[in-house]
């Protein structure tokens, strides 16, 4: 049920995200239901398959979109499946379309697909030992290894919870893509990271790539939005907020540089460890 | 003993006494080898889920009979065409000496602790042995590691059994000494870091059938051997735990850095080896020291998914024109079966859903999260969960490394261009690992029913993916569509054929990983530049080396100086020798004068 919620949302989350970007920049910027149109017009159009790329081309951006879509019917917005360890086959199903992406990437024998791959290989190992260790230490703390039972902020979690937020929102900025990590509005295949990897893709196979793209950062939004305290608000209240600061990060923000990327990754981590530390050794403030 | 195993043994005598003849009878491998597999694994399965328990096939030997037999399932038909272009003389030799392994292999199995065990231990080593020395003098360094590294397997053992087999001498303190050297001669066998140095130098140099068994099969005796230990020398110590869990997470992050600064194709895979085996020990450590199911569970199935996409990953390694990644690329187009199946095979290795690979780490993780909480030092325990996360995302960039440097993108030498397919028999032996490690991913619970597992929705997982992926890309593949030159950045030039790109432009082996190697303190990149010419573009060469090679040739240097010190007491004067002999005595007297 939450795959279909975050389908017909992410165009809007990301197409609106642009227009909010373009009135902060004192630009007239695009509609902001744009992305819908943006993928129905890619979606009509010729693809275009270069010489000598194989299966993997096409498999790449379905499977990814699949993936995406499949880990979302595991976040418990809506009523959906649930089961103890639900949250690692969500990471899991995340990081199987990412597999894909790259390995597609590498297809076309493109200098640029080649170091978008080893760029993503870099940014998801940066990215995944924090996210894991702070979705575990939710489920420590909660008690339950699955998504649906994971309890809200309260005081007596509210430190572990602090580390866990800090860990998952650099995370949804690394995986999605956005400001300190990448720039998606860049148009340099030299800085670029996740669009170096799409060069090559054209048509239906782009509309399925940013479709998938899309539905990443609300999955990692509705994450966020599990562990907040407003009941059946959290995710709207999630998604606003995600969205008012991703518009203010990437219109006075600037992209790091890419080596120093570890630097940024390694507060992720290291508050993931401190998140799981502080369960099992009983921090409090 | 189990009529089904004896036949499968009278089988590999069968074959070794074949391949006297002249010609080679290379012909009867998929029948013999596979035939004793398939009766292996029969065999086996049925003690396993039976939960045998008597001697010598309880349900542990048995389970990892039917992991030897559904190997030899596999390698049987492929070896028969593999040693179709071998020399004859050779070939007789390896399929005189390949049977003999694999029996020697199942007979370790069924040895009850004492000298059998030794002597099918050490035979089976030096059977090993001698295979790769067939190799020539290209092996060479990799077949003395191995021999090297049984001997120190052997010596551990020796000290544990023999202590073992002296029942009177148990007495306090001295089950820490039997546990130093079961997991001395065991770890050496499972590659527990730091005692894996030879793994990675001895299974890339043998041929590739013979590396699926020692990487698949083999290796896995040594983790065979640590469980099956509890029952010689009752439960381990707590250091051992420890020991493993310690050692074992080291190893497998390590493993995994150092496998992505190797430019061997098989290297890689050893190095996973590695990585897979040290993890397997942390599980057991861990299972060892909390007991939890998760970590048993974790155990037993990796051993059988390890084993099957090992055995695939290496023979399809087999097809290969040249082992270099930085010479290797676009061979989908001349090897599309071969790229399938290890793309399978890559795909279960990197632990994605829904295969095999990620059960294990789902498990793992469980197993890491169950930890006892303010229980004092196994409370830290959960912080395993950060080490496999890291180990689950460095593993999926060695196989998209690997995978894609070999099988896509443009060849990067002219050797990549003449690669020939395996025919027939190689396709089918193949075909059975691949089918068999897609039933262990897709039923799980087949092979694990006797440990009653917790399962995700694998079976609906699977059938969402291919149905809803299947319908996506018919839908896809049927729009309108055109083939054109990959973008390069508009340098076409309408003279100019296809696009601007070659294939020295496509990422190095190693400046793919570069980034990732310089998180790791433990590896020093250095970077040479050179230049032909005055005005040549400059070339850049990555080289890497790490701190354990450094201290292997220190230590070898070192031992290097106090053998030749010892030398000096060979120096033939008779005067010193009966001295010794004297001294000996004395110390002998000494020690038994009550």
């Amino acid at each position: 049920m939450s795959a279909f919620l975050l389908l017909l949302l992410a165009p809007l989350f990301t197409g609106s995200l642009k227009w909010l970007k373009a009135r902060l920049q004192n630009r007239q910027g695009p509609d902001p239901l744009y992305d819908y149109k943006n993928l129905l017009k890619l979606w009509r159009k010729v693809w275009i398959r270069p010489q000598g790329s194989s299966p993997l081309f096409l498999l790449a951006p379905v499977v990814g979109l699949l993936s995406t879509g499949l880990a979302a019917v595991f976040l418990p917005l809506l009523p959906g499946i649930s089961f103890a360890g639900d949250f690692l086959v969500l990471i899991y199903l995340l990081n199987l379309g990412r597999f894909l992406q790259v390995l597609a990437a590498l297809d076309t024998g493109s200098a640029f697909g080649g170091q978008g791959s080893y760029r993503e290989s870099l940014v998801s190992v940066l990215a995944e030992p924090g996210s894991v260790l702070a979705l575990g230490a939710v489920g420590l703390a909660s008690g339950s290894l699955s998504l649906a039972a994971f309890s809200p902020l309260s005081p007596q979690n509210a430190l572990v919870y602090t580390l866990v937020l800090v860990a998952l929102t650099l995370a949804l900025l690394a995986e999605g893509a956005r400001m300190p990590v990448d720039d998606p509005t860049t148009h340099l295949e030299l800085t670029m990271i996740h669009e170096a990897q799409l060069l090559d893709h054209s048509g239906p196979l782009l509309a399925l790539y940013e479709l998938s793209a899309g539905m990443k950062i609300l999955v990692y939004i509705g994450l966020i939005a599990l562990l907040l305290p407003f009941g059946g608000l959290s995710f709207p209240a999630a998604l606003l907020l995600a969205w008012l600061a991703l518009g203010y990060l990437e219109t006075y923000g600037v992209k790091l540089r890419y080596l120093r990327l570890p630097d940024l990754m390694s507060y992720n981590t290291l508050s993931g460890i401190l998140a799981v530390l502080g369960v099992v050794l009983r921090f409090r403030i | 003993m189990n009529p089904l195993i004896e036949t499968a043994l009278i089988f590999l005598g069968m074959q070794s006494l074949l391949a006297l003849l002249r010609p080679p009878a290379t012909g009867f491998l998929p029948l013999s080898l596979g035939g004793s597999g398939l009766l292996l694994l029969l065999a086996g399965l049925g003690a396993w889920l039976a939960g045998a328990r008597g001697t010598p096939l309880d349900a542990a030997a048995g389970f990892y009979m039917a992991l030897l037999g559904a190997l030899y399932l596999g390698v049987g038909p492929y070896l028969r065409e593999y040693l179709s272009h071998h020399e004859p003389s050779r070939a007789r030799l390896e399929a005189f000496l390949l049977p003999l392994f694999a029996a020697a292999m199942v007979g370790v199995l069924l040895a009850p602790p004492g000298y059998a065990f030794l002597f099918l231990w050490e035979g089976m080593a030096l059977l090993g042995y001698l295979l790769m020395a067939l190799e020539g003098p290209d092996g060479l360094a990799g077949s003395r590691a191995f021999f090297l590294a049984s001997r120190l397997s052997g010596a551990g053992l020796f000290l544990a059994l023999i202590l073992l087999a002296h029942k009177g001498l148990r007495v306090g303190g001295l089950e820490h000494l039997v546990w130093a050297g079961l997991v001395l001669g065991f770890g050496t066998k499972a590659a527990l870091f730091p005692l894996h140095a030879w793994l990675p130098k001895a299974h890339p140099v043998a041929m590739s059938p013979l590396s699926a068994l020692l990487s698949g099969g083999m290796v896995k005796l040594g983790l065979y051997g640590l469980y099956r230990a509890q029952d010689w020398a009752g439960p381990p110590p707590e250091w051992v735990g420890w020991l493993l869990v310690a050692l074992g997470l080291a190893g497998a992050v390590y493993a995994l850095a150092r496998g992505l600064a190797e430019e061997d194709y098989k290297g890689v895979l050893a190095y996973s080896s590695v990585e897979n085996l040290n993890l397997l020990l942390a599980a057991l450590g861990a299972y060892f020291l909390l007991k939890s199911p998760f970590f048993l569970l974790a155990f037993f199935f990796q051993q059988a998914a390890h084993a099957l996409f090992k055995g695939l990953l290496f023979l399809g390694s087999g097809a290969l024109p040249v082992r270099e990644l930085s010479r290797l690329g676009g061979l989908h187009r001349l090897l599309p079966r071969t790229a399938a199946w290890s793309f399978l095979g890559a795909l279960a290795a990197a632990g994605l859903p829904p295969l095999a690979g990620f059960l294990f780490e789902w498990y793992l993780y469980q197993g890491f999260l169950a930890a006892p909480r303010g229980a004092g030092a196994s409370s830290l325990l959960v912080l395993g969960v950060g080490v496999v996360a890291l180990v689950g995302a460095l593993a999926a960039v060695s196989y998209v490394r690997l995978f894609g440097l070999a099988f896509l993108g443009q060849p990067r030498s002219t050797q990549a261009m003449t690669a020939r397919e395996m025919g027939g028999f190689g396709q089918l032996g193949l075909g059975v690992l691949a089918g068999l490690l897609l039933g262990l991913s897709l039923f799980p619970t087949a092979l694990l029913s006797p440990l009653k597992p917790p399962l995700y929705p694998v079976l609906p997982l699977f059938l969402a993916l291919m149905g809803l992926g299947g319908g996506l890309v018919y839908w896809v593949r049927r729009k309108p569509q055109r083939v054109y030159d990959p973008w390069d950045c508009g340098f076409h030039s309408p003279d100019l054929q296809g696009s601007a790109l070659t294939p020295q432009m496509q990422p190095h082996a190693l400046g793919y990983s570069e980034q990732l190697l310089r998180l790791f303190p433990f590896l020093e990149l250095k970077a040479h530049l050179s230049r032909e010419e005055m005005l040549a573009p400059p070339k850049v060469r990555l080289e890497v080396s790490d701190w354990l090679e450094v201290m292997e040739t220190r230590l070898t240097r070192g031992y290097t100086a106090l053998a030749h010190q010892v030398q000096r007491l060979q120096s033939g004067s008779l005067h010193l020798y009966l001295l010794l002999q004297f001294l000996t005595l004395l110390l002998v007297l000494g020690v038994v004068w009550r």
